[in-house]
């Protein structure tokens, strides 16, 4: 089918799921109840680092109105789960190796209830030494999270030869970059319903991300087979890649209460439990070290990251496969050396947030790039045109790209967008001043979907109904990004009906096949690839019935208008819903089920070689910003953003991405940071943690490249995660060209604008040591896990 | 310990009549007993705006009034903006303008988007963002929102 | 929230009546805006009897008593912005006022509230002791006046007793053509609790020289006060970037000394320091 011809595809469609929720009756995981539920809460620890010597629920027990006390002993099958690594504990047994770890459970009549039930659970603690330095927990001496020790992550990359590489450099440049916690921040907090099913098992409605890998871990916990825990998907209230683990653990602990009561169970996090428990983005320190030219050639590249991984692996080893995977940034070099690194600490433990590990290493790729113009006598624009992938360039891994590299489209238009380099000379050589202007520019090139993560398929059931409107479910998740509108826009699109007929379905896992997890912004390119091409099953056997009624081929028909056409001249032959209750009628199936796999990648471990993604996408910012060089005030004014997405199936949707995703780089460029001192969280609501409001985004260009794929469906990309991972280098640039001052940490906040580094409340740093560059372990990670 | 108090008030422009805990606040009551869940709750502390709605007409946020304090007062609810079935100019223009993703912000950047064109005909793009400014939201960057806004006051004002 | 027992009090006499009976185990309530974020926390300090005030309408208004401005302590933050006469009277205390949380906090957080919470970031405070206002007390005993520059104790702690209630706020009118100034540093432009904050007064006479200068740093000291030092320096010379520029400095010095140097000083010496200079700008300036 010709999707040029296609108006359904490219068009700004309204979100099939917006009805609901302007009107209010949009119902979240929160927003369901049921008669005689009891309300869950959980005890957690009061110690980054302790063992449990003894727990006594027997008062809590015999509380009024207390329905059940659980602990780790409670739980009949498994007692931990782990999507790479199954070390979690859904309630902890032996010891406590974050704050957020919960100790017991407590189902009872109302939350105040529990509350109080919870006051009076009498839990010994003997406290162990806290690690919460992730360079200090490298150190044998550093105390161990996990009996195997603290790293559990190492990947490798090696290309060329690093030695020849800075021997044949001009000069080189050595820089040390430290990046922080951060909260995801989706405006609903975390929330299920569980409820005893009619066959004796569970089912669990709730803010689930990835529902698949949540109903493995509850069937395991509870030993009941995988088709006797259902799990559906309420609207989701954000995620950001925030709703995984966290709420695997929330579906354990309500299946576990349920199983104890007989009754459905609500479980509810306030911002506060949220913010405690939940995992962040990991906070990296990043040295690089590049050997470069006079000419601005980089000669070698020597990058060694050290990733906080928290108290369990959740997607570290994942998130810190993509840093190593891209951590040269899209720049050509012969000569790489790269090591990341996770490491176990008593931290919150850090896991999937939009951007995946790549925000991180852009942040410090971009400003090695400035620094190199810098020394070259090259503006930011010209630096980066002169190293950055084109169509055949070989990546750091090996990986040869042969698709439209369209960088240098990307770049150029941002910075003509924001006046680069016009503006980025002007604001340099002006006088100083309080209020000084800059601007800065960063880009990204990056891997699609989940690579050599994992296997990467999805699958979509299409069902037409007799009248002619249609239902598609998927194992793809809506989060609030609109893939749902989007897998309705490209069965509409297959159709030629209108996207008001179509019906998208959340996700229920006892309705749909497991399609992994909705991560890595493949919600639009494989569950949308799926749905097409089940979607295309269905018009198969439509045409067909509809060649049949017009005594002709399937060869000569289409479907455009609600209608099934002659293709040679537009002639209606019958409407989509004639032919759909004729095909009924016929006895004809009428529905396709689509199951989509992407290509293949490779990876080889000990080099860190190989086709990591099957494809790439390529994106630029530019910021403008304002800097109160007295308070240390940046106000961002000015902002453009450009994207390579292949095809936009839904502009306004990838608008919407774009600018979204700038907002969460600002925050984390200038804002965010989730603080933990010595393991306990310094703020746990947003009075404390600050996100940016609407009067600190500024209205942002936004400007959509399209080149493509064939490896997507209709030539499309994914876009969620791209649009938020150069906004925060794009800005700390702007402030060096506005101050001359580099920001090696972030948050650039007030303190390290104005002093150059933060404030830090004085107290035992015992654990804030100096590396002293020892040997590590090799613990080449398994990238592939047995399951996903 | 905690006896109940009667509470009459208006609420959606009906006369509501509900008993309640006095420790319990607004958010609470329009969601745990009278079972209006639109009104979302995302952080108890005033900080986020989920659980924005009017009292008297004025943007508040509903987890920060004690719900005895409504007591004789008039209380409007996201599901209070139009009739059941249709859409008022200002849900019309967030779905036509992408203003919603997720939509958990949704409601509350609604009310807090009615009171500002209740008093204000053709506020400039500074006031729009200013009136949203107690609501977060962590998908949209807020532009399309202000879009929306700056959209229905036009379609309300030319309506008039 | 625990529960407690909730009294409407219609009137002032009704509530200082509950106050006399239940002393320090009641708690007032108005707009309710700090007060319900820290009840709910688990641990806080839950009132037995909390007695709403938000009821009084004789506390809601403002006014002018000759050249004093009178305030109802339940005036919201909202309504003082938009109030001609303190728009008028004393621009600065709008300016503050604005400042403050979000829409939704200043529709219903008050002026007495800000006043009673004594937060040491509470944002009309400073402009108020700038204006040298006075505070009045109520309780069954009858009235006393404070004034709020001696209102403080330490953060959160006022001199009112727990039978109390604050019922009215009142300061002089500034003098027509005296010059007045809000400077907030946020770490956010919304939503933002003051990381520093100056309020500052400044009149000038025909021949060009400062005869009145008043600043009051915020969010900068246990309790506020009017850095006197600085405004001697003002006092009898014409306004110059140079000397509000002097007058920062001294404020910043002042301030460290009776503090000492903390871990913090060193971002808050130089910052204080530009803020007051900024605020006397300010007040210079065409559009302020």
């Amino acid at each position: 089918m010709d999707a040029k011809k296609n108006s359904i595809i490219g068009n700004s469609e309204r979100r099939v799921d917006a009805w609901g929720k302007v009107t209010g009756s949009a119902k979240f995981a929160a927003d369901y109840s049921l008669p005689h539920q009891l309300y869950g809460k959980v005890l957690r620890s009061g110690h980054p680092h302790a063992r449990i010597v003894s727990i006594d629920v027997r008062q809590a027990a015999n509380l009024d109105g207390v329905a059940a006390v659980l602990t780790a002993n409670d739980i009949p099958g498994s007692r931990v789960f782990g999507i790479v690594v199954k070390n979690q504990e859904i309630l902890a047994g032996e010891k406590v190796r974050y704050m957020g770890d919960g100790v017991a459970l407590v189902a009872a009549s109302s939350v105040e209830i529990a509350e109080a039930a919870l006051g009076i659970i009498d839990v010994v603690y003997e406290p162990l030494p806290v690690v919460s330095d992730p360079e200090y927990a490298m150190k044998e001496e550093a105390p161990r999270v996990h009996p195997e020790g603290n790293v559990f992550v190492h990947h490798k990359v090696r290309k060329g030869n690093i030695e020849k590489g800075f021997a044949s450099a001009d000069f080189v440049i050595e820089r040390t970059f430290r990046t922080q916690f951060v909260e995801h921040s989706a405006i609903e907090p975390e929330a299920v319903l569980a409820e005893p099913a009619e066959h004796g098992g569970v089912r669990i409605t709730g803010s689930i991300q990835n529902l698949f890998s949540s109903r493995r871990s509850v069937a395991a916990a509870l030993n009941l087979d995988l088709n006797r825990v259902q799990l559906v998907q309420a609207t989701l209230g954000g995620s950001f890649g925030g709703k995984d683990e966290v709420m695997t653990s929330m579906c354990c602990r309500a299946a576990l209460l349920v199983r104890a009561t007989g009754r459905p169970v609500k479980m509810v996090n306030s911002r506060e439990e949220s913010m405690l428990e939940s995992y962040k983005r990991h906070p990296y320190v990043m040295h690089y070290r590049w050997g470069a030219r006079k000419n601005g050639a980089i000669t070698a590249m020597e990058i060694r990251c050290i990733a906080d991984g928290g108290a369990y692996a959740s997607m570290s080893p994942f998130v810190t496969w993509r840093s190593v995977v891209q951590a040269t940034g899209p720049y050509a070099c012969e000569n790489v050396k790269t090591d990341v690194y996770a490491v176990y600490t008593n931290n919150n433990y850090t896991g999937a947030m939009r951007g995946f590990g790549s925000p991180q290493v852009n942040f410090a790729i971009e400003s090695m790039m400035d620094e190199l113009g810098e020394r070259v006598g090259m503006n930011p624009l010209e630096v980066r045109l002169r190293n950055c992938f084109h169509r055949g360039s070989v990546t750091a891994t090996g990986q040869k790209l042969d698709h439209e590299v369209s960088l240098r489209e990307v770049l150029q238009k941002a910075a003509d967008g924001i006046g680069f380099p016009e503006k980025w000379k002007r604001f340099r050589e002006a006088d100083g001043g309080m209020h000084r202007k800059g601007v800065g520019l960063a880009c990204s090139y990056r891997g699609v979907s989940l690579g050599a993560e994992g296997a990467d398929a999805a699958e979509a059931v299409v069902s037409v109904q007799t009248d002619g409107s249609v239902i598609v479910s998927s194992g793809v998740t809506d989060m609030g990004q609109g893939a749902g509108t989007q897998m309705s826009q490209i069965v509409a699109g297959v159709f030629g009906i209108p996207v008001g007929k179509v019906l998208f379905l959340n996700t229920d896992t006892n309705r749909v096949a497991d399609s992994g997890p909705t991560v890595a912004s493949r919600g639009t390119i494989v569950g949308g690839a799926a749905a097409k091409n089940a979607a295309e099953i269905v018009r198969a056997t439509l045409l067909d019935v509809a060649a049949e009624m017009a005594g002709t081929s399937p060869r000569e028909l289409a479907m455009e208008g609600g209608f099934v056409v002659r293709s040679a001249d537009g002639t209606r032959l019958a409407s989509f819903g004639e032919v759909a209750a004729e095909c009924f009628e016929k006895g004809r199936p009428m529905h396709g089920i689509g199951w989509h796999r992407s290509p293949k990648t490779t990876w080889d471990a000990a080099t860190g070689q190989g086709d990591a993604y099957f494809t790439f996408v390529y994106g630029a910012n530019a910021a403008e910003v304002v800097v109160d060089t007295e308070t240390g005030k940046v106000d961002v004014v000015d902002f453009v953003s450009v994207h390579d997405v292949g095809r936009a199936i839904n502009s306004d949707a990838v608008r919407g991405q774009m600018i979204g995703g700038v907002a969460m780089g600002l925050g984390y460029g200038l804002l965010e940071e989730f603080i933990l001192e010595e393991g306990v969280p310094a703020q746990l609501n947003f009075d404390e943690y600050l996100i940016p409001t609407s009067m600190d985004v500024p209205p942002v260009t936004t400007i959509i490249v399209e080149n493509e794929d064939p490896a997507g469906p209709f030539g499309a990309k994914s876009v969620g995660e791209p649009t938020n991972e150069i906004a925060a280098p794009a800005i700390v640039n702007a402030i060096f060209n506005a101050t001359e001052k580099r920001i090696t940490e972030l948050p650039a906040n007030l303190e390290r604008v104005r002093l150059g580094h933060a404030l830090r409340r004085p107290g035992p740093r015992g654990s804030a040591l100096k590396d002293d560059g020892q040997s590590l372990p090799d613990l080449s990670c398994k990238i592939r896990p047995e399951k996903l | 310990m905690n006896p109940t108090i009667t509470l009459s008030f208006t609420l959606n422009g009906r006369p509501q009549r509900v008993d309640v805990s006095p420790n319990r606040t607004l958010l609470d009551l329009l969601r745990e007993e009278i079972g209006l869940t639109g009104t979302k709750r995302g952080c108890d502390v005033g900080e986020c705006g989920a659980c924005t709605v009017l009292l008297d007409g004025r943007a508040v946020n509903s987890c920060l009034v004690l719900a005895p304090q409504v007591a004789g007062r008039e209380v409007v609810t996201v599901e209070g903006l139009a009739p059941l079935g249709t859409l008022a100019p200002l849900q019309e223009a967030f779905i036509h303008h992408g203003a919603v993703q997720c939509g958990f912000c949704t409601p509350g950047m609604l009310m807090s988007a009615k009171d500002l064109l209740d008093h204000s005909a053709r506020p400039p793009e500074r006031e729009i963002r200013e009136a949203i400014a107690g609501n977060l939201c962590r998908c949209t960057g807020y532009q399309q929102i202000v879009e929306a806004i700056e959209d229905a006051a036009r379609r309300t004002h030319e309506a008039r | 929230m625990r529960p407690f027992s909730y009294i409407v009090a219609g009137s002032v006499q009704e509530a200082v009546a509950a106050l006399h009976e239940h002393g320090r185990d009641a708690r007032v309530l108005a707009g309710g805006t700090d007060l319900l974020v820290e009840w709910r926390h688990p641990g806080a300090r839950v009132p037995r009897v909390v007695v709403d005030i938000s009821r009084i309408e004789s506390l809601r208004d403002i006014s002018l008593e000759g050249r004093d401005v009178l305030l109802g302590p339940l005036t919201t933050h909202a309504e003082l912005i938009r109030s001609g006469v303190i728009r008028s009277e004393a621009a600065f205390l709008a300016s503050a006022a604005s400042t403050i949380g979000s829409p939704q906090i200043r529709n219903r957080g008050t002026l007495g509230g800000n006043i009673m919470n004594g937060a040491a970031c509470a944002d009309t405070v400073p402009p108020l002791i700038a204006l040298g206002a006075r505070v009045t007390l109520s309780s069954v005993d009858g009235e006393r006046d404070c004034h709020l520059s001696g209102f403080y104790n330490k953060p959160y702690t006022t001199v009112a007793n727990p039978n109390e209630l604050l019922t009215q706020v009142r300061f002089p009118a500034l003098p027509r053509g005296t010059k007045s100034a809000f400077t907030k540093l946020g770490r956010r432009n919304a939503l933002s609790i003051s990381r520093l904050s100056v309020a500052a007064v400044v009149a000038v006479d025909e021949t060009g020289v400062i005869t009145d200068a008043r600043i009051v740093p915020g969010a900068a000291q246990t309790v506020w006060k009017r850095a006197m030092e600085a405004e001697k320096i003002l006092i009898g010379n014409p306004p110059s970037v140079a000397l509000f520029a002097e007058a920062g400095r001294v404020v910043s010095g002042v301030l460290i000394r009776e503090t000492g140097r903390r871990w913090s000083t060193e971002y808050k010496e130089p910052v204080i320091a530009a803020l007051v200079r900024r605020t006397l700008e300010k007040c210079f300036a065409v559009n302020d």
